[in-house]
């Protein structure tokens, strides 16, 4: 029954609508089903998500707030992604980013008298080491005994958890009564974008003035063209995407299958060490118990909508860093309460995954079309 | 009154017509042989009588009553049962477990097993097929598992049998013994419909053969009114060479000499007990065997999948027992997969980056690290050219190409590297004649181009034709060694259920050398 | 210090902290002998005590939220069966999402409903099966103050998981429903071809395995802690499926695997009040869970062979 199935070229438009077709219209689809919920509990969704708007695009400021949040999700997007390509499902990047963060703010302080020039790259890299070192168990025990990345990592993210509020409340903490670490040195922190404009400059083009943004954004978009090239361009990157899509074609072709998962992990572990790294050195300054607030899960959503593709991952990451900065106006203005973002989280997940709803008319198109060609 | 009868059924794939109009009668107590090429459309028009696939249009009648199969249970219902290809067997069940499976005695939801056993029991009485009721599936050989599922099929009250392809895991010696099992249920009242593309299977055992190619129905003859050469040429719509002239072994110097190898199966079973064997430059060496006698393990072994336990294996003199599978790529080894869709190619990936997987790390691919699109594309153009892989371009994915196609870039990568071994592992299971052929053709060049090639095949047709020895493997061991030309299927047959008595001592029977073959 | 930690308490602990990881475990037994991965429990767990606190905080009647956990755990667990059954969707991805959309609507509808996050009020909660009291002197009395402190001290919930260990165990193995949950996760195409409905099969494997992720929710909120509180599950979901592949997809097994997550909790949580004989911060008492089920995974199960084809969606034809 198999027959032969003959190559019908695909009409060029359809592909690029089937590769940003599904993530949009997931989007429209969960926004819409929030709406729905907003509704439902009493509110008015369009004044919600007006009041988000202006939250996340209203000004400078606001704009500022937005590229602040989706920072550190393209990092987080990205490690999540680059797992994904492996066929790793690293749901634990959360633990990974605590421990890049950690490491940068117990470090930052320790190196407190170098110069900038040093004191940030190291701590960058320390941070994405501490990252890939907390999955190299999971990885570890992946490659040599199968055991499930997605319950390792998650226990390990729980492990992370403790060790982050036990150090806060207990060796590193700061004195007083709050349980957190000390602030960095100004050596140690990546500067915000508007602290590069003189205030005249700042007051002629009130455009820069983006608040809170600081330039980790740009270690995140380079971060984001490097994964990109790595997977394109490098034999790590075709390894790793060979041993994604099929292992045992991948494993008869001499690649080592354990030894990409031992490398696919820890550098998806790396990445959200550096996420951890980036939000500790140009937002926190400091770290406090649960001061990655579910980043690292909101990157599995990221690496999802975006396919796992590192540059559509950037758009991704803005998408929600745009939900997450407007979510507080939308609270304040609408009264509608946060949580609805991780709702409209879950269903672009859950629509973006589901792709049989989404993407069934594209297919119906598609299907005329090829019996069209005949 | 025909038992099954099929009007005018057709069923269309997306750019594909399965069947175009087939019509097909089966009578009470008659064996019709549905013969034709992979990809013919038997196996669909079966499904869509048994409910798996509907026909999008066309009629069904059992008993002369038209129906409406829309599911298997549906088609049970019917008295129609189906021996599947793959077996439809839950492995860590028991073979009662699996027969009873759906159709469970009991009251309430629970089981009666006492009841079901001997239900199991009456009805392999009855027909003769003894089986262990108790017996877990994995713990059976194929031979009894296809009976498991005939008697699933007597179990559901099936008076009209399909067998789909029932010979391709059998031996000679099975496939006699599954014709007098379908020979005494025809005598107990049952019609089967026998699918199949061996032309010298349907003469042995078919009342009346049903000739299908590309989706239609051809022809329809008795055995007695026509001859295999005729049958073939209906089939496959022209004149075919049935054995394949080649010129008589060049033998070279040893390529791969193996010395007491010992592998273990997953399992941690013995798979390969123990087996010595050469291929020089020049030559064809096959391994005959049944499916599960140890060759895949051999193979694995052999290129680098899998850790020999003992033994020593070396290529050229090189010693490459214990390499991984990129290092045994390196020094010269080519490995055409089993199963090409799982091992032999990344589905996902396109032509160029199937082309070059395992040459991916090498230049001028890649240097340090980092690929050169340029070189591989350029490669891939000229693979497709040389090979003749029917595509568009370098950039299609591998998952969208038709079987032959895709058998075709694996081999184009495999013998495209210039190795100095070919492990060729069931290369054309699976494949229509024209790729067979082509796939024959490049193995025989590899041949007459000094490089030694390892064939492991099931298929004794394939064995006796492109090989200059035929070695048998049973149980782990290599049991007999024969010059091709002195072999025949049934002897072959014999040693590879085995025959011959004693296990013989590795090497004692089989020359250190293939070196006075052809001579 | 010994006889102060190795008391009926403990044992008793372990039982209680065992309960809502067995019940979820078996749950997952079930879902994956059909061969559905349900990484969903922890979500479905948290769906279930939040419906179950709010159905007791609305009524006073902790059975109606015991009712009401297991059908909210039907009905989410009904997604998942609709993701990964009839849309074919990765599952374990399918799942992820379901925890996240937990999380948010719990979050969410505690502010809607009770206008702040965190914890609600307390609830009246289930007590204890039995009430005996001391009998005997001695060694008798002994004896009965272990068998009534660690056998008969418990809610209904927790009997209730051991009985449905047991009859789960049985029906697996003894059933129709058994064989054909046996046979889905191995070989669908075989259920389908003997004229079963794999659909159906693995739908009722899942929406079973939601009633019991639900019930281990109202274990969680309705018999042990007497409130609900956001993200209380603290990834009990994804212990439970290591306890599942602990106990080798079988639902004694699922229990007997919880026991021992349950009682090296217990004894963590014992140990607690022995920190200055034991000189370590109590955040390393709290991993102890996440930790034994790493070391658990990584020595015993790591050759544990699961259903053949669990977590691949069925194609039919």
């Amino acid at each position: 029954m198999s027959g032969s199935r003959d190559v019908v070229p695909a009409r060029a438009w359809m592909s690029v609508v089937q590769k940003v077709g599904t993530p949009i219209m997931s989007t429209v689809l969960a926004i819409g089903v929030g709406s729905l919920i907003i509704w439902i509990s009493g509110y008015d969704p369009v004044e919600a998500f007006a009041a988000l708007f202006k939250g996340a695009f209203g000004g400078p400021r606001q704009i500022g707030e937005t590229i602040l949040r989706s920072t550190p999700l393209i990092l987080a997007g990205l490690a999540v992604g680059y797992g994904f390509r492996a066929g790793l499902f690293n749901i634990g990047a959360e633990g990974q980013l605590m421990m890049g963060g950690l490491l940068a703010a117990w470090l930052g302080v320790e190196l407190a008298g170098l110069t900038p020039l040093i004191t940030i790259p190291t701590l960058l890299l320390v941070g994405a080491l501490a990252g890939a070192a907390w999955a190299f168990v999971p990885a570890i025990l992946k490659a040599r005994i199968g055991a499930h990345e997605v319950i390792t990592t998650m226990m390990f993210s729980h492990i992370a958890r403790y060790v982050v509020s036990w150090l806060t409340a207990g060796p590193l903490k700061a004195p007083g009564q709050i349980p957190q670490t000390v602030n960095l040195s100004a050596n140690a922190q990546i500067p915000r974008i508007q602290s590069l404009f003189s205030a005249t400059t700042l007051e002629a083009l009130p455009f820069f003035g983006l608040g809170r943004a600081h330039l980790g954004v740009f270690i995140a978009i380079i971060a984001a063209v490097g994964v990109w090239l790595v997977l394109r361009y490098t034999t790590l990157g075709y390894e790793n995407r060979a041993v994604g899509l099929s292992p045992w074609a991948a494993e008869t072709a001499g690649i080592s299958v354990q030894w990409t998962t031992v490398k696919a992990l820890c550098i998806s572990g790396a990445l959200a060490g550096l996420a951890g790294a980036v939000e500790v050195m140009g937002l926190h300054h400091r770290i406090f118990d649960q001061f990655s607030a579910g980043v690292g899960f909101t990157g599995i959503a990221v690496a999802l909508l975006a396919k796992n593709h590192p540059i559509g991952i950037i758009a991704a990451a803005l998408l929600f860093g745009a939900l997450s900065a407007g979510s507080g106006t939308m609270q304040l203005e609408a009264g509608v309460s946060q949580k609805i973002i991780l709702i409209i989280q879950a269903l672009v997940i859950f629509f973006v995954a589901a792709e049989g709803i989404v993407n069934w008319f594209i297919r119906k198109r598609q299907k005329e079309a090829t019996s069209g060609a005949e | 009154m025909p038992v099954l009868e099929l009007r005018e059924v057709t069923k269309v794939f997306p750019g594909v017509i399965a069947n175009d109009k087939v019509s097909l009668v089966l009578e009470e107590r008659e064996i019709v042989a549905l013969l034709g090429e992979n990809g013919a459309g038997k196996s669909t028009l079966m499904n869509i009588v048994y409910g798996l696939l509907s026909a999008d249009q066309g009629e069904i009648l059992v008993d002369g009553q038209p129906v409406k199969i829309r599911s298997s249970r549906q088609a049970i219902d019917l008295g129609i049962g189906m021996v599947h290809q793959h077996f439809m067997l839950v492995e860590p069940l028991t073979v009662t477990e699996n027969i009873v499976l759906g159709r469970e005695p009991g009251r309430l939801g629970i089981i009666d097993m006492k009841a079901a056993r001997e239900r199991v029991a009456e009805i392999s009485e009855r027909y003769g097929l003894r089986v262990d009721p108790d017996a877990k599936i994995s713990e059976l050989e194929v031979g009894l598992q296809q009976r498991v599922e005939i008697l699933k099929a007597l179990y559901q009250g099936a008076r009209v049998l399909i067998l789909d392809e029932p010979t391709a895991v059998l031996t000679p010696q099975e496939v006699r013994e599954l014709f007098a099992v379908v020979r005494s249920l025809v005598d107990e009242g049952l019609s089967v419909v026998f699918i199949t593309h061996k032309l010298e299977e349907v003469m042995a055992v078919a009342d009346r053969i049903v000739v299908m190619r590309d989706g239609s129905v051809v022809g329809e003859v008795r055995p007695s009114e026509t001859d295999e050469i005729g049958l073939a040429r209906l089939m496959v719509g022209r004149d075919v060479v049935l054995r394949i002239d080649k010129e008589p072994s060049q033998c070279g110097d040893v390529v791969l000499e193996i010395r007491d190898l010992a592998v273990k199966s997953d399992q941690e079973l013995d798979a390969v007990a123990g087996v010595s064997f050469t291929v020089c430059g020049g030559e064809i060496v096959a391994i005959a065997g049944v499916s599960g006698n140890g060759q895949t393990e051999l193979v694995e072994a052999l290129v680098g999948l899998r850790s020999p336990q003992s033994g020593s294996i070396s290529l050229k003199g090189t010693d490459i027992t214990h390499a991984s599978a990129r290092s045994s790529i390196e020094v010269g080894v080519s490995h055409i997969p089993e199963d090409r869709h799982r091992r032999g190619l990344v589905l996902p990936f396109n032509l160029a980056e199937n082309l070059v997987l395992g040459d991916h790390r090498l230049k001028p691919y890649a240097t340090r690290g980092v690929m050169h699109p340029r070189e591989i594309t350029a490669m891939a153009k000229k693979r497709i050219e040389d090979y003749d892989i029917r595509t568009p371009s370098e950039k299609v994915l591998a998952s969208s190409l038709s079987g032959g196609n895709q058998q075709k870039v694996v081999v184009a990568r495999e013998i495209g590297r210039n190795p100095e071994l070919l492990v060729a592992a069931q290369p054309t299971r699976g494949l229509d004649v024209g790729a067979i052929e082509f796939v024959h053709r490049q193995i025989l060049g590899e041949r007459s181009a000094g490089k030694a090639v390892l064939l492991i095949s099931l298929e004794l047709e394939e064995v006796l034709s492109l090989a200059d020895r035929v070695l048998v493997m049973y149980e782990g061991r290599i049991v007999k060694e024969f010059v091709a030309e002195e072999a025949d299927a049934e002897t072959l047959g014999y040693y590879m259920t085995g025959g011959g008595g004693t296990k013989l001592d590795d090497g004692a029977d089989v020359s250190p050398t293939g070196s006075e073959v052809g001579a | 210090m010994l006889s102060d930690v190795i008391t009926p308490d403990l044992f008793a602990a372990a039982l209680r902290i065992a309960t809502p990881l067995a019940l979820a475990a078996i749950g997952g037994t079930i879902c994956e002998r059909s061969g559905i991965v349900n990484i969903a429990l922890e979500g479905i767990m948290l769906i279930g005590a939040f419906f179950g606190t709010a159905t007791v905080l609305a009524t006073g009647s902790p059975w109606l939220g015991v009712i009401v956990a297991v059908l909210a755990g039907v009905a989410i667990s009904a997604v998942h069966a609709v993701a990964s059954v009839n849309l074919r969707t990765d599952q374990v991805v399918s799942g992820t999402a379901i925890n996240l959309l937990a999380l948010g609507l719990t979050g969410f509808l505690m502010e809607l409903w009770y206008g702040h996050p965190g914890t609600t009020q307390p609830i009246p909660t289930l007590q204890p099966v039995f009430r005996i009291g001391a009998m005997g002197e001695g060694f008798l009395g002994e004896v009965w103050r272990w068998i009534n402190g660690v056998f008969l001290s418990h809610t209904p919930i927790v009997y209730l998981a051991i009985i449905i260990a047991i009859g789960a165990q049985w029906a697996l193995y003894h059933t129709r429903w058994g064989l054909r949950l046996r046979a889905l996760g191995e070989h669908p195409r075989a259920v389908d071809t003997a004229g079963v409905s794999v659909a159906r099969g693995r739908w009722v494997a899942v929406l079973m395995s939601g009633a019991l992720g639900g019930l281990a929710g109202a274990n969680l909120s309705i018999e042990q802690v007497g409130v609900f509180q956001e993200g209380f599950t603290n990834g009990r979901g994804y212990i439970a499926l290591a306890a599942n592949i602990f106990g080798r997809w079988t639902p004694i097994g699922s229990y007997l695997a919880s026991l021992l997550f349950g009682f090296a909790d217990a004894l963590q949580i014992k140990l607690q009040p022995f920190r200055d004989v034991i000189d370590l911060p109590p955040e390393f008492f709290l991993m102890v869970p996440y930790v034994v089920t790493v070391v658990v995974l990584a020595g015993v199960i790591g050759r544990a062979v699961g259903p053949a084809q669990v977590g691949v969606p069925y194609e039919k034809g």
